[in-house]
């Protein structure tokens, strides 16, 4: 009975596939109402607007995807700023680049992983308080100024410039993906990060280091978020304590819309881009017809129900040809 | 006799799978009924819809002779309906009283609910179960067989005629199953009905006064307990019989010793001073009841859990405290609680079968070697498999249980370890599973099984271990003990 020109069913299609729907329509319609909506600067500008969640979302990718959070990225993207802005004058840039990833990596990464790696601590509470830290310290640093400086060129093209007619930005979230999927889909680390996720006691049983395993994606997470810092200064020319506040739930919100499972072991950086990227096309569009800002943070709670909903309903109905898949093979 | 319950003709479709066609079923008041047939042939199924969690596409149901349509749980229960499933569903955090009565009426005072007056009726009701534990304890702190009797309180905190218990005896110790059918017979006693599934033929039985078979999701027979005897059910249940066990004969010598644990004991208390060593080639069974600290002295062996001293040893050498280094020592655990501590659900069945090898993390998994591993695997157990990619979610849990000891096997252990390795199979997969032991252990594996099941462990072990409350209480060989000698030093009584 099997018909070669079936479609395929809803349940065999990636979680990420309706997102990817709506951004097309939503891009679709945009070209009707707006025409400056396509214009090179506008898309450039999506795309640049993007890099910095898109980077904090495949770190988040990684802790979810073991049945954690990290919520601190948004105050590490801050801290990272202030940190670059204290180096930058006592050292060659790259130096100072190098430098300041390395430090904000150990740091954070040391506490959270350790914490939540090694001692088993909950993670939401545990990066609920490295939020409020790294922030605080930003603040503290700084007084609460912004700190405008000279990034230079490497900085910039990170953050802002272009490499040729391709924005560094776009770069950095190609490079950034690949290695990620890369690592998720063909290593053992890879793997033994989606079994810690999905049933943590059988992955130890089956000989996975499990407290390894969940050190290293805080590691990953504090090592993006600082990449992600370094960007958003060489976009911002200045360092200011009070950037991304509140942009780790933004993030969450994209990485969830993209099908990551809250509840760890399902999940994938693709649909981690595709959900950010059309979070920012949602704020763009909305943006450029004149909406308020306010209603954005509407649009945005509405569709993450309506995404989990639409998971939800998707699960229910995979589970059930799932089970009938499960009597047809018990009866071959 | 006035029927208390009549089903007739109820089919029930999972999208194109018919999980059943035309079933029917009859209850008398004062009657326990069994439905047997093999996993798949649609028992549970059956009891949901009488319970109201699911709704059948075609049949009626009539009790006390006037038709009825459970659209919900909360409806059957009104009927008088209840079920106990499989899974317990108490609350673990709160009280045995608080539990007994979640979701019925309680009585209020002034200042909201009577927790009094709640808790003097559940202990009447706990009495008559003859559970007698505090009413404010927490349940989470009760161990499992009192938990389900907590759960057949509840039941019977409504006013319950027709009592549904899914695989209540799955995880209990025989002597836990003796109480329970002491409290079921005088269920019965009082004029409950009881539908009863079970996959423990013996059990079956013993209790039950009528039967009836399902096979395929289809209606087999019904008979009263005259005449039923375990050919009879398995006739009507499996269309291919199990192959006749084939007893094992010993093998001249003793082989050389492969593991050797030392006065072991657990960091919670759970076993102490635990000293026993396993042959090449033997099977050894490990018997005790429920609570007897064996899969807690398993886990510790392969490293799970903290121990407090003694140590263990492969081929005399001293092995490590990490669930990687026992592995890599040669010690492989099918753990007992497949959905908690085996399968990864969403991940496919290929990553399943090859959870336990490992690498460098960074390393590229090499997908042709993978693939090699996996085929042969799926052929060498007659894995029933269409998609090596879908969740292991998708597979039948005989053919789940057949991936999770692949698994173990694939690292090439010296010794696998089988936790209550057959709970929950159907009596097919159960004899091949039994068949690939006795095959490993003839190729020189050394193999230790824990079973609540008497007849499993007398069906393969060569040798006998024992454990009550903690400790090692008896070393049995097979060719002189009997069942009883087993029996008593499982509830302590040859201490």
């Amino acid at each position: 009975m099997k018909n070669p020109f079936k479609l395929p069913t809803i349940s065999s299609l990636p979680a990420w596939f309706g997102i990817l729907v709506l951004e097309i329509m939503l891009l679709i319609a945009m070209a009707i109402l707006q025409p400056t909506f396509f214009s090179g600067s506008n898309l450039s500008n999506i795309v640049r607007s993007s890099a910095v969640p898109i980077i904090l979302g495949i770190g988040m990718t990684f802790t979810i995807l073991t049945a954690g959070i990290d919520l601190s990225v948004g105050s590490v993207l801050a801290f990272t700023g202030i940190v670059l802005s204290g180096l930058i004058t006592h050292m060659p840039r790259l130096v100072a680049v190098i430098l300041t990833i390395a430090l904000v990596t150990i740091i954070v990464g040391g506490i959270n992983g350790f914490l939540i790696g090694k001692l088993g601590l909950n993670s939401f509470v545990i990066t609920l308080g490295s939020l409020g830290i790294f922030r605080g310290i930003s603040y503290l640093v700084t007084n609460g100024t912004t700190r405008s400086m000279d990034t230079g060129k490497l900085i910039n093209t990170l953050g802002d410039g272009n490499v040729g007619p391709i924005p560094g930005p776009f770069l950095v979230v190609i490079f950034i993906s690949i290695i990620s999927i890369y690592a998720l889909k063909s290593t053992y680390f890879g793997r033994d990060v989606y079994a810690v996720g999905g049933n943590e006691f059988a992955a130890k049983l089956a000989g996975i280091f499990t407290s390894r395993v969940k050190m290293t994606v805080y590691f990953i997470s504090a090592l993006l978020a600082a990449l992600a810092g370094v960007m958003q200064v060489g976009r911002l020319q200045a360092a200011s304590p009070t950037i991304g506040a509140g942009l780790e739930l933004t993030v969450v919100a994209g990485v969830l819309l993209g099908g990551t499972r809250l509840s760890g072991g399902v999940g994938s950086i693709t649909g981690t881009v595709i959900g950010l990227l059309f979070l920012q096309t949602v704020s763009n569009s909305l943006t450029i017809q004149g909406v308020s800002s306010y209603w954005q943070q509407v649009v945005t709670g509405v569709l993450l129900g309506a995404a989990v909903l639409f998971d939800r309903i998707r699960i229910e109905y995979s589970g059930r040809s799932k089970r009938g898949e499960e009597s047809n093979v018990t009866k071959e | 006799m006035q029927t208390r319950v009549s089903m007739q003709g109820i089919s029930k479709r999972f999208d194109a799978v018919h999980a059943l066609t035309g079933v029917n079923l009859t209850l008398y008041p004062g009657e326990v009924h069994t439905i047997a047939g093999e996993n798949g042939s649609g028992k549970s199924t059956l009891l949901k819809i009488l319970a109201g969690v699911l709704q059948p596409d075609a049949g009626a149901i009539e009790i006390d002779g006037k038709a009825v349509e459970f659209t919900d749980i909360r409806m059957a229960m009104n009927h008088g309906v209840t079920m106990v499933s499989q899974e317990l569903s108490l609350v673990p955090h709160l009280g045995v009283a608080e539990n007994v009565f979640l979701g019925h009426n309680q009585t209020r005072n002034t200042f909201g609910i009577d927790w009094k007056d709640t808790e003097k009726r559940s202990v009447e009701i706990l009495n008559r179960l003859n559970l007698h534990v505090n009413p404010k304890a927490e349940v989470s702190s009760l161990p499992q067989h009192q938990q389900q009797l907590v759960e057949i309180a509840r039941a019977l905190a409504s006013e319950t005629r027709v009592l549904l218990l899914d695989e209540p005896t799955s995880s209990l110790a025989p002597a836990e199953v003796e109480a329970l059918f002491n409290v079921v017979r005088q269920l019965r006693d009082d004029g409950v009905s009881i539908v009863m599934i079970s996959h423990r033929m013996s059990e079956m039985l013993a209790i039950s006064d009528r039967f009836t078979v399902l096979r395929d999701s289809k209606f087999i027979d019904t008979s009263s307990k005259d005449g039923v005897d375990e050919n009879w059910l398995i006739d009507r249940m499996v269309l291919n019989k199990p192959k006749e066990a084939t007893k094992k004969i010993k093998s001249g010598e003793p082989q050389k010793i492969v593991m050797e644990v030392k006065g072991l004991t657990g960091f919670a208390g759970d076993f102490a001073d635990i000293s026993f060593n396993i042959h090449q080639g033997e099977i050894v069974g490990l018997a005790g009841l429920a609570g007897a600290g064996r899969t807690e002295l398993v886990e510790a062996i392969v490293g799970a859990h903290a121990r407090r001293s003694g140590d263990v040893y492969v081929n005399t050498k001293k092995i490590g405290h990490n669930t990687r280094s026992t592995m890599n020592s040669g010690i492989a655990l099918v753990p007992d609680d497949r959905r908690m501590k085996s399968t990864i659900h969403d991940m496919s069945v290929r990553d399943n079968l090859l959870l336990a090898v490992h690498g460098r993390p960074a390393k590229n998994r090499s997908r042709k070697k993978e693939e090699k591993i996996v085929n042969e695997w799926v052929a060498k157990f007659n894995i029933k498999v269409k998609n090596l990619d879908a969740p292991i979610s998708s597979l039948s849990g005989g053919n789940q249980q057949k991936v999770v000891i692949a698994r173990c096997l694939v690292s090439k252990p010296k010794v696998l370890i089988l936790d209550e390795a057959t709970r929950g199979i159907d009596l097919g997969a159960k004899a091949e599973i039994y068949e690939i032991l006795r095959n490993l252990a003839r190729e020189g594996l050394a193999i230790l099984v824990v079973s609540s099941e008497i007849t499993e462990i007398f069906e393969i072990s060569d040798r006998v271990l024992v454990m009550h409350a903690g400790e090692l209480t008896a070393d049995l060989d097979r060719s002189t003990i009997k069942e009883s000698d087993v029996v008593s030093a499982a509830t302590g009584v040859l201490v």
